[in-house]
């Protein structure tokens, strides 16, 4: 008897997870129906989650209230399709391997990165031009020319990008309460910079300066001298990377010396991820930090949490013997999205779609989500949005702000900002601050061939190569002297490092492809 | 074919049967990918496809040889692949041998269960760990050699423990659960031969020695050459985790290159080559050992 009842409610579930495929596939088929039928309005578009936490958390992105609420507004049907945030790479070249792809894709900076194999080359993505002529004046007006040329491939646009006119993103935040509790003036130099954090030690704080794995926001000093290990630069008629331009970068790493030997920086930052980095910075062991500005305001409320005195502000960031200073410097474009070219849906309507997005109405929906549930109109016609303090809120907020919003100016939510005083403050950050410091670099698009063979001498964006990486951890750690520094430089050339620089400043007096501002 | 090999067919119609949804598990998982590695041959471009690629010969292979660090990736695989099963594979039959002489079954019991817990647990739950007690600053290993006037260690910030470290995750994981076959083994042994030993005198260490371990051999002989058949092949993630820029240059091995440089840098051929060499000698190995055991021991695979 129990044998039997077993055996039937084995059959049970085998039955039901039977239906459920078939209904599963049965929605599909009729979904891609509406598609081909060409209704105009239907189409899907792979995006990356950028460790957005309201996407990743959401159980289904398509059900959201949000993508219903556009998808009225523009009156199309999108089907989006999540890109996990650390396998992006993988998962796209798959699509485009299995020719599994989706009408949009978006990819990151430009249309020539890894994430798109080579598609824009070999022809798997449309050219626009003259579709954004007929339908995406909007577009036109509102983007920059510079982002355009990024997305600009052999004379041609392939993708609409989301721009960023304000390429200066990182500060240097700094715990003011701390600060005052030292009785010292906001530093400037780099001298003065380590007399505070020597100050912060004293008082007891646990990591004066943060940092985190790969020197990814941890190079503030390294701006300071202008020495981004992972930057480019011409220095004696060749390009070169700015370790190899002169000796600044062994007074960036000597400083970094100091800092580690008197525990001035976190004495794992070498290892340290994301999560633990940003988790020692909200439970309030950090004195100073990097981090991306436009969400200073929403750490600070996080650290008061726990710290309840704690005033968080973004000071210039130090400067060093030029006098200048900063992070480096983004690109133009954060993310573009293109169209391939053998969808079956309508495009003309996928380019209203992005047109739609740099308009006023999108602006208020994007800003400040669904009238009625998020936000009301006053009788004059303004809008009545309350800020609240609790992650969910901001968490959504951010969504809406900063994932959903696929076309806008990346520099910051003008329409939130404004609504809080700390936020018109933040703005006057960027505006003052931000927009008058960064240190820029000699970029290649498409990226130089020599490296492309060799990952061990490739660096990436933000992070330098793995070759100059280990040896300047052996310096900073005190195994090696300073002097070490010239045996890197002579392993990063020996690796193919010396064809990168040959191939780099043949490219660069050639105008080939070279972007810079 | 003959009838006569037909009707036999026919006879065992149904183990043949149940043998279907394995074949086919292989053919469709196994064999038909293996038509894949064609690419190492090419310059393979997702776009144009297999069919399309433009053929290359060996150049993939000349340029892995060639490449200066190839020497360094073959030597870490084959080295921590050597520590794996030299110190992996021993460790469970130690274990359950050690387990095996607990007399309480209770405390058996429970001791069995808390040591093959590790085995659910994901890779990156392990190195979350192992980054947590190895931690120069938190870390509870530091914190017992600074007991002992030891300065701090930063284990995972440079390249001397990385290996050892691999291999010891590895082996906290799966002992426990790798001593189940030990123990059925064990628990098959036939109690009147301890009896026997007894009357005759024989200490336990003597009938360990001379009634448990002989008994054992063929169980060990075959897992041992199972392990050989997936030698080079460690596996991605176990070694992903642990991996930083500082300890790259000892603990990088070919599944994590082929990673790094195949799909994150879409040089899918190349890569595919490394595989394919990979495999060749993975199935020398598997053949010599097989050979060797079978002329020593007279247990083999096949």
């Amino acid at each position: 008897m129990k044998k039997r009842t077993v055996l039937l409610g084995v059959m049970l579930v085998i039955l039901i997870a039977v239906m459920a495929g078939c209904k599963d596939s049965e929605s599909k088929a009729s979904n891609e129906q509406g598609g081909s039928e060409g209704e105009g309005s239907g189409f899907s578009i792979a995006m990356r989650t950028l460790a957005t936490p309201y996407v990743e958390s959401h159980p289904d992105i398509n059900e959201d209230k949000y993508v219903k609420e556009l998808e009225k507004l523009t009156g199309t049907d999108i089907n989006i399709r999540l890109v996990p945030h650390n396998e992006y790479v993988e998962r796209m070249t798959l699509m485009l391997a299995s020719n599994d792809i989706p009408d949009v894709m978006q990819a990151g900076g430009g249309v020539l990165g890894p994430e798109l194999a080579g598609g824009v080359e070999a022809g798997a993505f449309m050219p626009l031009d003259d579709l954004l002529k007929k339908h995406g004046q909007h577009l036109l007006e509102a983007i920059p020319q510079e982002a355009w040329d990024r997305v600009t491939y052999d004379g041609k646009i392939y993708a609409i990008p989301e721009y960023l006119s304000n390429p200066s993103r990182r500060g240097t935040a700094i715990r003011m309460d701390l600060l005052e509790k030292t009785g010292l003036d906001v530093p400037k130099t780099t001298d003065e910079f380590l007399e505070v954090m020597r100050a912060f030690k004293e008082l007891g704080v646990k990591n004066p300066y943060q940092g985190r794995e790969d020197f990814k926001y941890s190079d503030t000093f390294f701006g300071a001298f202008d020495a981004f290990p992972y930057q480019w630069e011409l220095y004696n008629d060749e390009v070169v990377p700015k370790f190899m331009a002169g000796d600044k970068i062994k007074d960036a790493l000597e400083y970094y010396r100091t800092m580690y030997e008197e525990g001035l920086i976190h004495p794992e930052f070498l290892t340290i991820q994301q999560p633990e980095y940003r988790s020692n910075i909200i439970a309030g062991n950090t004195g100073m930090w990097s981090m991306n500005a436009e969400e200073v305001n929403a750490w600070e409320q996080e650290i008061q949490n726990n710290v309840p005195e704690a005033e968080v502000a973004i000071i210039p960031s130090p400067v060093g013997p030029d006098g200048k200073g900063g992070h480096y410097l983004y690109g133009q474009v954060t993310r573009s999205f293109l169209i391939s070219s053998e969808t079956e849906a309508n495009v003309e309507d996928i380019i209203k779609f992005f047109d739609w997005q740099v308009t006023e109405e999108a602006e208020r929906f994007f800003t400040y989500g669904i009238e009625g549930d998020t936000y009301t109109l006053n009788d004059d016609g303004s809008v009545n949005y309350e800020m609240k303090d609790d992650t969910n809120f901001l968490n959504e907020q951010h969504y809406r702000n900063r994932w959903l919003w696929m076309i806008r100016d990346a520099t910051y939510t003008e329409g939130i900002l404004e609504l809080t005083e700390e936020g018109q403050q933040l703005m006057s950050v960027f505006d003052e601050i931000l927009s008058n410091e960064g240190r820029d670099s000699i970029l290649y698009d498409p990226p130089l061939e020599a490296m492309e063979s060799n990952p061990d001498i490739r660096p990436g964006s933000d992070t330098p190569s793995d070759v100059w990486m280990t040896g300047a951890a052996k310096i900073i750690l005190g195994q090696e002297p300073l002097d070490y520094h010239d045996t890197i430089v002579e392993e990063w050339l020996n690796k193919g490092g010396s064809q990168a620089i040959e191939e780099a400043t043949k490219r660069y007096n050639e105008d080939d492809g070279v972007l810079s501002r | 074919m003959t009838s006569r090999k037909l009707a036999l067919i026919w006879k065992h119609k149904a183990l043949y049967l149940i043998a279907l949804p394995g074949i086919a598990y292989f053919i469709i998982f196994k064999y038909i990918p293996i038509m894949g590695s064609v690419i190492a041959f090419q310059d393979y471009n997702i776009f144009q496809g297999i069919t399309g690629s433009a053929w290359v010969g060996l150049e993939q292979f000349e340029r892995m040889f060639q490449y200066p660090e190839f020497l360094r990736i073959l030597k870490n695989t084959l080295l921590i692949n050597l520590y794996d099963i030299v110190f992996g594979f021993s460790a469970p039959i130690i274990l359950a041998l050690m387990l095996n002489e607990v007399r309480k079954m209770l405390a058996k019991r429970i001791i069995q269960t808390i040591v093959y817990m590790p085995h659910f647990l994901s890779w990156v739950i392990i190195s979350g760990i192992f980054i947590g007690i190895l931690s120069p600053s938190t870390g509870m290993v530091n914190h017992f050699l600074n007991l002992f006037g030891i300065d701090s260690i930063y284990f995972l910030g440079e390249d001397s423990f990385i290996r050892t470290i691999i291999v010891g995750s590895g082996m906290w994981r799966e002992t426990g659960w790798s001593t189940i076959i030990y123990l059925a083994a064990l628990a098959g042994i036939n109690p009147q031969l301890y009896e026997a030993a007894d009357i005759d005198g024989a200490n336990r260490w003597q009938q360990t020695w001379k009634i448990t371990i002989p008994t054992l051999m063929p169980t060990i002989m075959m897992l041992f050459l199972l392990q050989i058949g997936n030698f080079l092949d460690f596996g991605f993630e176990r070694v992903d985790v642990f991996l930083n820029p500082f300890n790259r240059v000892n603990g990088e091995i070919f599944d994590t290159y082929i990673y790094e440089a195949g799909l994150l840098q879409n040089q899918y051929s190349y890569t595919t080559a490394i595989g394919i060499f990979k495999s060749v000698v993975g199935l020398i190995l598997l053949v010599g050992a097989n050979f060797v055991s079978r002329k020593t021991t007279g247990n083999s695979l096949y």
